[in-house]
């Protein structure tokens, strides 16, 4: 797979106030931007809070403001198709495209706190800091380490899974085909699936999904 | 207490079918196909290959070995411990490297990985680190430990694949055609660095020379093992059969 893939949101090194914040802060207000994204969904606040997650990038270095258009980018068409049908939902016209405004702009500022917190945190404390917030929940029940795990492997896929769509858009291009989303989403989704496939047989093979690990 | 079985790997009478879904279609619906006939042996030497055709057999032979493939009749034992009844032991004791490291490796950089791997026995993350640069050192690539695994190449991401193996310590490691993927200067490192580890290392290739270096090769052909014996004569008994009518 290509190693443009990685640029969704994996850890830049820096040492900026955004890196060296503490973990529960970022998580404050990855949460603090999300919840307002969702409450209000309405043009100026999206507007705002994207335009905040700009400046929060800016402030993390220049390495970390440049990742801030891949979602762009990468993902026009669907914020595009989201767009048009939410104008469409709400009766077209300028009143429409407000209300679109509002819930695209929200989702991305949404998208792009949560980005932040995954560019400026070396994944490593991401997972250590989880593990230890969920092991009060241990209790009832829940396996910490787990939940951390699996939320690794979908960090982890996010990037191979647009790599496998970037391949796959290259072969077709290559075969002379043109872009169609419809005759590129088969061959990804059996690309997802073999890679899904394949993880899962590596982390059993490293032990890693046993549920006796504690046995021995 | 038990008394300790040999350490070894023994198959017996295991064999892997699947439903032979041609057949059940035409109208037979108990029809299964064999990936692999019942086999019964003992692997007990250091190095063993396994060499064949492409859909021959070998990764589900090797993949028999860690119970991430299943004995459809008989059974596969690790030094005692089934790979169906007992998994995690078993894996425990075989640790599994897959031609594509890509797919092995989880974790966006190098150390992190190996850390994963340690993740369950060491709880400290201090300690964690120093023993997974620690094998990185061991492997001779204690350089890429920040590197990221898409920035590697791909010998340097088999090996970064190999370290994460090792970290977890298993006494056996099964390698799915590990040099497959990598150039000449890149296979020739994996292939020494394979040859200087303590562990029992059993290997599928479609690399004859490298087969040949084995202290056992077996020959798979359409699920059967044809010939078992000394890795030259393995790699003769091989050729005459792929080459057959050609
Ligand atoms: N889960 C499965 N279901 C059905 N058939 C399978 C399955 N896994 C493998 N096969 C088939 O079993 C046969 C043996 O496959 P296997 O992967 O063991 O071959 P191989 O010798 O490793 O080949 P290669 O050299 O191409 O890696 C092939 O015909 C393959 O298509
Ligand atoms: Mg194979």
């Amino acid at each position: 797979m290509r190693a443009r893939a990685d640029r969704f949101g994996l850890f830049v090194p820096g040492s900026s106030p955004i890196h060296r914040a503490p973990l529960w802060a970022k998580y404050l207000a990855v949460l603090a931007i999300g919840a307002a994204a969702l409450v209000w969904r309405i043009a100026p606040v999206a507007v705002g809070l994207t335009a905040l997650t700009v400046l929060l990038y800016a402030l993390a270095g220049r390495h970390v403001l440049s990742r801030w258009a891949w979602p762009l980018k990468h993902l026009w068409w669907m914020f595009a198709i989201l767009g048009v049908h939410q104008w469409w939902l709400a009766g077209g016209g300028l009143a429409g495209l407000w209300h679109a405004v509002g819930i695209v702009g929200s989702m991305l500022a949404a998208l792009q706190a949560a980005r932040l917190l995954l560019l400026s945190t070396e994944q490593a404390d991401l997972l250590d800091g989880l593990a230890r917030a969920l092991a009060p929940l241990r209790r009832l029940g829940v396996d910490a380490d787990a939940v951390t795990l699996a939320l690794h492997v979908m960090l982890r896929s996010i990037p191979a899974l647009a790599g496998a769509a970037g391949d796959v858009t290259d072969a077709a291009t290559a075969r002379g085909l043109r872009r169609n989303p419809l005759v590129l989403a088969g061959p990804v989704v059996v690309s997802a699936v073999g890679y899904a496939h394949r993880t899962a047989d590596a982390l059993a093979a490293r032990g890693l999904m046993d549920r006796d690990d504690d046995a021995a | 207490m038990e008394t300790m079985p040999a350490p070894s790997i023994v198959f017996e009478s295991a064999g892997v079918s699947v439903p032979d879904e041609d057949a059940q279609r035409r109208g037979l619906p108990d029809a299964a196909r064999d990936l692999l006939h019942p086999l019964t042996l003992t692997l007990t030497e250091r190095r063993i290959a396994v060499i064949g055709a492409n859909g021959s057999g070998k990764s589900t032979l090797l993949k028999l070995i860690n119970g991430l493939a299943r004995p459809s009749t008989g059974r596969v034992l690790v030094d005692g411990a089934c790979t169906v009844r007992d998994t995690g032991r078993v894996r425990r004791t075989v640790g599994f490297l897959f031609t594509d490291p890509l797919a092995q490796l989880v974790m966006p950089v190098v150390v992190e990985d190996v850390e994963l791997s340690l993740r369950a026995r060491v709880r400290d993350r201090a300690e964690r680190r120093a023993h997974a640069l620690e094998v990185l050192a061991r492997l001779g690539i204690e350089r890429l430990a920040e590197r990221s695994v898409y920035d590697l190449s791909g010998g340097e991401r088999q090996l970064a694949a190999l370290a994460t193996v090792l970290a977890a310590g298993q006494r056996i490691l099964v390698a799915d055609e590990p040099t497959t993927l990598l150039d000449l200067r890149n296979d020739a490192l994996l292939r020494r660095t394979l040859d200087g580890l303590e562990q029992q290392v059993v290997y599928a290739t479609h690399d004859l020379a490298f087969a040949a270096e084995a202290d056992r090769a077996l020959v798979v052909e359409d699920g059967r093992i044809v010939f078992d014996g000394a890795a030259s004569d393995a790699v003769d008994a091989y050729r005459h059969l792929a080459l057959e009518g050609v």
